[in-house]
């Protein structure tokens, strides 16, 4: 039964069809996929291509429910769940799979497909950038193909169908773009978004300088931002993130327990702007420090941290009030204190020495900061992207031994200097800087910007922002990281000044994103008012909303329909019939309709009978059709002549 | 009403549905095709389709999708992700452009009834159906069906035809119309099916099933009692046989030509001309159906054997002659006996009912 009774050559063309639109589905989804249901999938496909090219029997029902039963499990126990966007995904790469083991009809086919469809539906919701545009379009065509391929027993050729689905899409994209426009849209979710496990921010909320000694040096932007009266200076853009307040020796982590909450108050000018946000799947909202106003979707941590209600995973953007400089009311409290005090003991002992000796000979906790800023920048201390591994005791390692390293070593040694010179001192990672787009207007701020630096308690401001980072590579921080690596490498800074054109396609192309970004990607309810209101219609609701949709809809259809009428046109090819059939026509307008028995000769004769006046033209007329017809040699400059006398004849 | 409708569909896969769903569905396919009939009545042959005998609906295929759709849509609406609600979006209206070419497709297709090959009843009638395509464009995946099956779908290229066959079982002998049937396409995506109901009332001539019984043939008469002579001879006339390259002109017979018979040659036989005759008369004992099967039977066998035979029946005498012209001739009068001045329209066996005949007929 499960044997083809007579081999089908269409059926493997059908099949490979099908395998190409999973693939093409499943392919943005691979770099998060386990590879065994990469595997699994890719030997499902050529398991059943196999089968078919040798006509083997395909696997019994047995067989394919134990497969299926252990791939389901195995997805089950990779994710710990079914739920959720990337165990979904997985499981839906799986179902392809599974299901192409037991593909024989065309329906089974199709089911394929649409499991392909749920895919490629899936990839938008990890990611909506402008490239997935393309994507879409190419991979909706490969669909068309692939149904109108599977539907159809006497395939056509190829260009013929592609050409064909090809104009199909052509005319259902203006459809979408209508609906998309005024199809009316819901305010709110109705459940929330599953955020990915896997987090892709170039922060990762803590920080082991001394481990392996890999930074984010990815281009990918993080986050662009739009001043609405101009950017603050570049050393005072720091985009506050994670504050790490416990220290083990290796790594620096998050406070687990909250602390109680100082207001600030800003001392210089206040900056209002609007963050967008790429999704990250933390709810982390890098607001310019320190954030004074913020909307009721986010929250302010105690350590003035911005966090949003839900993890970011759509593109996202809020409206905040920042003011760089600023001041802590109050004191800092008793526990907080403890926290910012506290070091793991007997560790990195050279450096605590080193400190309580620097403290010794400052006159007050400001001169020691000075001290300790000047001696990273006297001594050797390097900046470097690739600082060498370090020890157990990994600040004694970096201060004395190694004396490598990037924002994150020198933040790390300088706030346990601190500590132990009695200063209550914690890191604070986000980013730092971010590129002025001319074009947009919008700063943009890229994971490569993702920065570390100190903070200290000083009584009377509060939490003073110390960045030793600053003080060996001062550049670093007005000019953001690529301004360091152009200083240090003069090579890097000749080829940039060749790709100046480069630059400037790269600040386009960001504005081709931002524009996608806040036009279509986040396009809304209230996108859809202000185009209503520029079309002229105010106060719309959703019902004179459909109401419009289904008659600009109506319209495109109709026209459509005309349009394909026209196409599908009974068409006579023989131009001399036709010029005829036109005379006839023009003749019947007066009376002189052709009787059913006569001939050209005859009826013309009739006519110039009839109406003397005609004679000339019409006895022409025929002359050039018989000539035409029955002539030995006829000529296109007859039938030019024909057609002309005809459409000069005046009746 | 009609006996073909409380036959479940073959084409439908069993027991997929359930009983009541499928019952659901035979019922609503009959509704509307009643309905269909009254609104069109006998359609002229040929026809060109016009837009307004098209009905479309979406396949299963089709809903399967609108499902898949709206759970898309959903899904984007909550996330509020514009670029998967764009693609829901063009999926859907990638739909509905497809749903405008299906019905495109099927409009404006002429539609012909082509000749049909007399069978003997009990066997399958095959109508042959052109559908021609006076587009530039061509058409695709047509296909021709009603309740016992449809052809595999063909497509049409720009300016020309393609002639489907359609089966349907001649039980009785008489003509057999084939009072209804649909044109349909899927095409594009099988999404939709477009179909017309048509009535082209085409007819097919159904001989009498040839009995099983062994009753003998009456034994070969000659016409002038004299000896049997198969030599040839030129004197009288015995028959006609088919037409072989290499044969005088002057023995064609011109007249059955022009009869629109074939071509056939005249037989001359010696002296004496030796031909069964069939004789309804003969049959005693049997009833009107085991008659005429029993001739058939006969006609049928000396046919084979290349007799000629004769043909008496109580309204009608056909002389003794040979070849495939008269053979089909005694067959159509057995076929026909009894029927030949009826109403075909109630002679068909196919809708023997009173209500068979369409309500309103509209005038093309």
């Amino acid at each position: 039964m499960s044997r083809s009774a007579a081999p089908d050559p269409t059926r493997m063309q059908h099949l490979l069809w099908v395998i190409a639109c999973l693939a093409m589905a499943a392919a943005p989804h691979l770099p998060g996929v386990p590879l065994w249901i990469i595997l699994f999938t890719a030997s499902s496909a050529a398991w059943r291509l196999t089968v078919e090219s040798l006509r083997w029997r395909l696997p019994p029902t047995w067989l394919r429910s134990l497969i299926a039963i252990s791939a389901m499990l195995g997805v089950f126990v990779t994710y710990r769940t079914l739920n959720g966007l990337e165990a979904g995904s997985a499981f839906l790469v799986v179902m392809g799979g599974m299901k192409l083991l037991e593909t024989h009809s065309r329906r089974d086919l199709t089911v394929v497909l649409f499991v392909a469809c749920f895919l490629l539906f899936a990839t938008f919701l990890y990611n909506q950038s402008l490239l997935r545009l393309p994507y879409m379009l190419g991979s909706v065509w490969l669909f068309a193909l692939t149904l109108l391929r599977i539907h159809q027993r006497e395939p056509m050729p190829v260009r013929e169908a592609l050409r064909g689905t090809g104009r199909m899409l052509m005319q259902a994209i203006p459809v979408a773009v209508l609906l998309f426009l005024f199809f009316p849209r819901l305010p709110g979710q109705f459940w929330a978004m599953p955020a990915r496990s896997k987090a892709t921010s170039g922060l990762s909320g803590d920080m082991s300088p001394g481990d392996v000694s890999e930074l984010s040096l990815s281009d990918e932007i993080a986050f662009r931002v739009k001043f609405t009266d101009g950017p603050p200076r570049p050393e005072q853009r720091y985009w506050r993130g994670p504050v790490l307040h416990d220290f083990d020796g290796v790594t620096w982590r998050m406070a687990k327990v909250g602390y109680l909450e100082r207001g600030v108050t800003a001392l210089g000018p206040s900056y209002e702007y609007r963050i967008v946000l790429q999704p990250h799947q933390r709810n982390w909202v890098f607001a310019l420090d320190a954030v004074t106003r913020w909307p009721s979707t986010t929250r302010r941590n105690f350590d003035y941290q911005l966090l949003a209600n839900e993890p970011i995973a759509t593109l996202s953007s809020f409206k905040l009030t920042s003011s760089p400089v600023y001041r802590v009311d109050g004191d800092l409290p008793r526990a907080l204190e403890l926290t910012t005090l506290r070091l793991p003991p007997q560790r990195n002992s050279r450096s605590l020495a080193l400190a309580r000796q620097l403290r010794a000979a400052s006159g007050s906790d400001v001169d020691f900061i000075r001290a300790v800023l000047a001696k990273f920048r006297n001594e050797k201390y390097y900046y470097t992207l690739e600082p060498p591994r370090l020890q157990l005791d990994s600040v004694d390692d970096f201060m004395f031994n190694t004396r490598r390293g990037f924002c994150e070593h020198f933040a790390s040694a300088f706030t346990v200097l601190a500590r132990a010179a009695g200063i209550p001192a914690r890191v604070v990672t986000g980013y730092q800087g971010g590129e002025i787009n001319p074009m947009t207007g919008y700063i943009v701020v890229r994971q490569s910007d993702a920065h570390a630096w100190s903070e200290v308690w000083l009584p009377p401001q509060g939490w003073v922002r110390v960045d030793p980072t600053a003080a060996v590579a001062p550049e670093r921080v007005e000019r953001g990281r690529q301004g360091t690596l152009i200083d240090n490498e003069p090579a890097t800074r000749r080829l940039f000044g060749e790709l100046h054109a480069l630059l400037q396609l790269r600040r386009t192309w960001d504005a081709v994103n931002t524009f996608w970004n806040d036009q279509v990607v986040s396009f809304s309810q209230a996108q859809q008012q202000s185009i209503l209101e520029r079309l002229g219609l105010q106060d719309t609701d959703w019902r004179a909303l459909g109401i419009a949709l289904i008659l600009s809809l109506a319209g495109f259809f109709t026209a459509l329909s005309l349009w394909l009428a026209w196409r599908f046109r009974p068409h006579n090819d023989d131009a001399v019939a036709r010029a005829y059939q036109r005379l006839c026509r023009k003749l019947a307008r007066r009376d002189l309709e052709r009787a059913a028995h006569e001939g050209p000769n005859d009826y013309l004769q009739r006519v110039a009978a009839q109406q003397p006046q005609l004679g000339a033209a019409v006895g022409e007329i025929r002359e050039l059709y018989i000539g035409l017809r029955y002539g030995p040699n006829p000529q296109n400059t007859q039938l030019r002549r024909l057609k002309i006398a005809v459409r000069q004849l005046r009746v | 009403m009609r006996r073909l409708r409380s036959k479940p569909r073959s084409r439908a896969s069993p027991g997929r549905r359930t009983r009541f769903t499928s019952r659901v569905l035979d019922w609503l396919r009959l509704r509307t095709r009643t309905w269909a009939r009254r609104r069109h009545g006998v359609d002229p042959d040929p026809i060109v389709l016009s837009g307004r005998r098209i009905y479309i609906v979406p396949s299963r295929l089709g809903l399967t999708y609108a499902l898949m759709l709206f759970a898309m849509f959903m899904g984007a609406m909550n996330y509020a992700n514009n670029l998967a609600l764009g693609l829901t979006f063009l999926l859907g209206s990638l739909g509905l452009v497809a749903m405008h070419y299906c019905q495109r497709n099927l409009a404006g297709v002429r539609v012909a009834s082509a000749a049909c090959e007399p069978v003997f009843a009990g066997q399958q009638a095959s109508f042959r159906i052109a559908l021609e395509n006076a587009a530039p464009l061509p058409r695709h995946e047509l296909t021709i069906g009603n309740d016992h099956g449809s052809a595999a779908p063909v497509g049409v290229a720009a300016a020309s035809r393609s002639v489907l066959e359609i089966k349907m079982p001649a039980p009785r002998r008489g003509y057999l119309t084939l009072d209804q049937f649909e044109i349909l396409t899927r095409y594009p995506f099988g999404m939709f099916r477009a179909w017309a109901h048509l009535n082209l009332q085409v007819r097919c001539i159904v001989y009498p099933k040839p009995s099983d019984s062994r009753i003998p043939p009456p034994p070969l008469e000659t016409d002038t009692g004299g000896p049997q002579d198969h030599a040839r001879g030129d004197e009288d006339f015995a028959g006609l046989r088919g037409f072989h390259p290499g044969d005088s002109p002057r023995h064609i017979a011109w007249k059955a030509y022009a009869r629109e018979q074939g071509l056939h040659v005249k037989v001359y036989a010696g002296t004496a001309v030796t031909s069964h005759l069939f004789d309804w008369n003969r049959l005693e004992g049997l009833d009107i159906e085991e008659r005429l099967s029993q001739l058939c039977r006969w006609i049928e066998d000396a046919h084979a054997a290349g007799h000629a035979f004769g043909l008496r029946l109580p309204n009608n005498e056909v002389p003794p002659n040979i070849g495939p012209a008269h053979r089909e001739r005694c067959l159509t009068a057995l076929a026909l006996f009894n029927l030949e001045s009826a109403n075909p329209e109630s002679a068909n066996p196919g809708s023997a009912n009173a209500d068979a005949a369409p309500a309103s007929r509209k005038s093309a």
